[in-house]
């Protein structure tokens, strides 16, 4: 065991990124490259020998093995994707992705007979329907592109108003809180978007959406701090750890409710008292606007979640293991939010000024029962009953005397 | 009594399904603001506790589809937990938050949003037997905050007195 300490204190760390290994990575992808040369060839010489002959394929004209002829119907509000899944050929998802679907080839699509041409993308790692899917995403998707807004020219900037100093650090220290948040928001999905299979497009949509509507935020949430002219302020390094820990989750399910039904949830709640929290307009229209974007996602997480519980070939592991994912979750999402740089400009807006920060606690006490109470709603929701384990406690706050 | 809660002529009653149609036919006139906050797609119900100053509650249910109020009807107690969420209050809440969207030319105060009004559980409480169901008020909470908005065009009148 010392002989194993010893090495791991000696080793170097591993390099970051790519930063000076451009060369050796070079070389590394031309040596894939040439791994691969035949495969290469064969798909070229056939294709060019045809072509210098003056000839034609034709042979994707040939639709035997297709949906030639099935027409999907547009419904009163377009064609959605619930309108082209109506039809078997198209609506029919996998429960198990195959191998040979491991990549970017259509559903519905003449796929099957390249099946032995066709490369397995080694990242595409959630093939299981039990583990990523929801039943109301397509109507979600529909809805996300419908109500996306504009953070540039939605908001009515100039017409801002000017706040007490007190307040106006207040909102800027939680704006820069909610940026922080948004980015890790917009990356959990970036991160397992690229390891679902095209087989479940509705997800991988769904998931484009999300991480534009955490864009929005994160961009939403920089200009306030910014426009009122006290600017971002100081990180949460607590917030910090906890990101790296759901960002580390290691099955998408475990990270999406850890995401979207702890992490959304908790959001959603804050941005529901922002209304309360608001002292303008301005920052009222925010809050709305990104309130109902955050609605989505935790309904989302928690269908999906459902799903995963109902689904799984294991179904008692599987829901001893999310409580386990949940005892860890829980305990980090509420220590972050205890961390100074959260809860005190939270109380100063909700009691509306730094003199008033006992009483904006007490509204911050409140808003914390919302969001154990509502979040718990949602767990009892997707089947994982956390009533009486849950890990979020009441918050320890006593007036000073 | 009637008393008068805006101007022009022959006022609509308030809680009324014709007060709640008139909503729906503004709706269609600001269609370019209803597509620009984005379609919805549930359905709400609005219970007024002591409608008429007698004592009497009255539900109202609406159903949205994309940027339109498809229905509008009046439903029993029993009846209303069909509707996705209920946003219940008392006739009073409805006129101060209905005057303070007159005062502000078709936009309440910070006080008076149906958001605001309703996060603490009072004066409005939100609920539905789904919590996915009663998260559908966030996700439309724009359009719905539009949607009652636009009382400020229509000259009321309350069963009650001031």
């Amino acid at each position: 065991m010392a002989d194993l300490t010893d090495t791991i204190a000696s080793l170097d760390p591993p390099p970051l990124a790519t930063h000076d290994r451009e060369d050796e990575l070079c070389a590394a992808y031309e040596a894939a490259f040439e791994a691969d040369r035949e495969t290469w060839i064969n798909f070229a010489t056939p294709a060019v020998e045809r072509l210098e002959k003056g000839s034609f394929s034709l042979e994707w004209m040939n639709t035997d093995e297709g949906h030639w002829g099935t027409q999907v119907k547009p419904s009163s509000r377009g064609l959605t994707f619930m309108d082209c899944n109506r039809s078997k050929a198209y609506g029919t998802i996998a429960d198990s992705v195959p191998d040979h679907h491991r990549n970017l080839t259509p559903r519905g699509s003449i796929r099957d007979p390249y099946k032995d041409q066709l490369p397995v993308y080694d990242d595409f790692v959630v093939t299981e329907k039990w583990d990523l899917w929801a039943d109301n995403v397509s109507t979600l998707y529909e809805e996300a592109k419908a109500r996306q807004w504009n953070a540039t020219k939605d908001i009515a900037w100039d017409e801002l108003e000017e706040l007490p100093e007190d307040l106006e650090k207040a909102a800027c220290q939680l704006a820069t809180f909610l940026t922080e948040i948004e980015f890790l928001a917009g990356d959990f999905p970036a991160k397992w978007m690229y390891r679902i299979p095209a087989e479940f497009l509705e997800i991988k949509a769904f998931l484009a959406t999300q991480i534009m509507d955490e864009a929005r935020h994160l961009e939403v949430f920089r200009k306030r701090a910014l426009a009122g002219g006290g600017g971002l302020l100081h990180v949460n390094p607590m917030f910090e750890w906890a990101s790296k820990a759901l960002m580390a989750s290691p099955t998408h399910t475990s990270g999406a409710y850890f995401l979207n039904l702890i992490g959304e949830g908790f959001i959603l709640s804050v941005f529901r008292g922002g209304e309360f929290l608001a002292r303008t307009h301005v920052d009222r229209e925010i809050f709305r606007r990104c309130l109902q974007d955050e609605a989505r996602h935790v309904a989302f997480g928690t269908i999906e979640l459902k799903n995963y519980l109902e689904n799984h070939p294991q179904p008692d592991q599987a829901l001893a293991r999310m409580h386990r994912y949940a005892d860890i979750a829980e305990v980090l999402v509420s220590t972050s939010i205890l961390q100074p740089v959260v809860l005190e400009p939270l109380a100063v807006l909700m009691g509306g000024g730094l003199d008033e920060i006992d009483t904006g606690m007490d509204g911050v006490a409140f808003l914390w029962d919302v969001v154990k109470e509502e979040y718990l709603q949602r767990c009892d929701r997707a089947g994982l009953m956390r009533r009486e384990v849950c890990k979020f406690g009441e918050l320890p706050w006593k007036a000073a005397c | 009594m009637l008393s008068p809660g805006g101007t022009g002529v022959s006022p609509e009653v308030f809680p009324s399904v014709e007060w709640f149609a008139r909503l729906g036919e503004l709706m269609e006139e600001n269609r370019a603001v209803h597509e620009h906050v984005g379609e919805i797609d549930c359905s709400c119900v609005w219970t007024v506790f002591d409608a008429d100053g007698q004592g009497t509650d009255r539900h109202f249910q609406t159903t949205f589809e994309l940027y339109s109020l498809i229905d509008v009807r009046e439903v029993t107690e029993e009846e209303r937990v069909k509707a996705n969420f209920i946003l219940e209050t008392d006739v009073w809440v409805w006129k101060e938050m209905l005057d303070s969207i007159a005062e502000g030319g078709g936009r309440p105060d910070l006080e008076h949003s149906l958001n605001r009004l309703s996060l603490p559980g009072v004066p409005i409480r939100l609920w539905a037997e789904d919590p996915l169901d009663r998260d559908m008020f966030f996700r439309f909470n724009g359009s719905l905050q539009e949607f009652v908005n636009a009382s400020v065009h229509i000259p009321t009148a309350y069963l009650v007195e001031d």
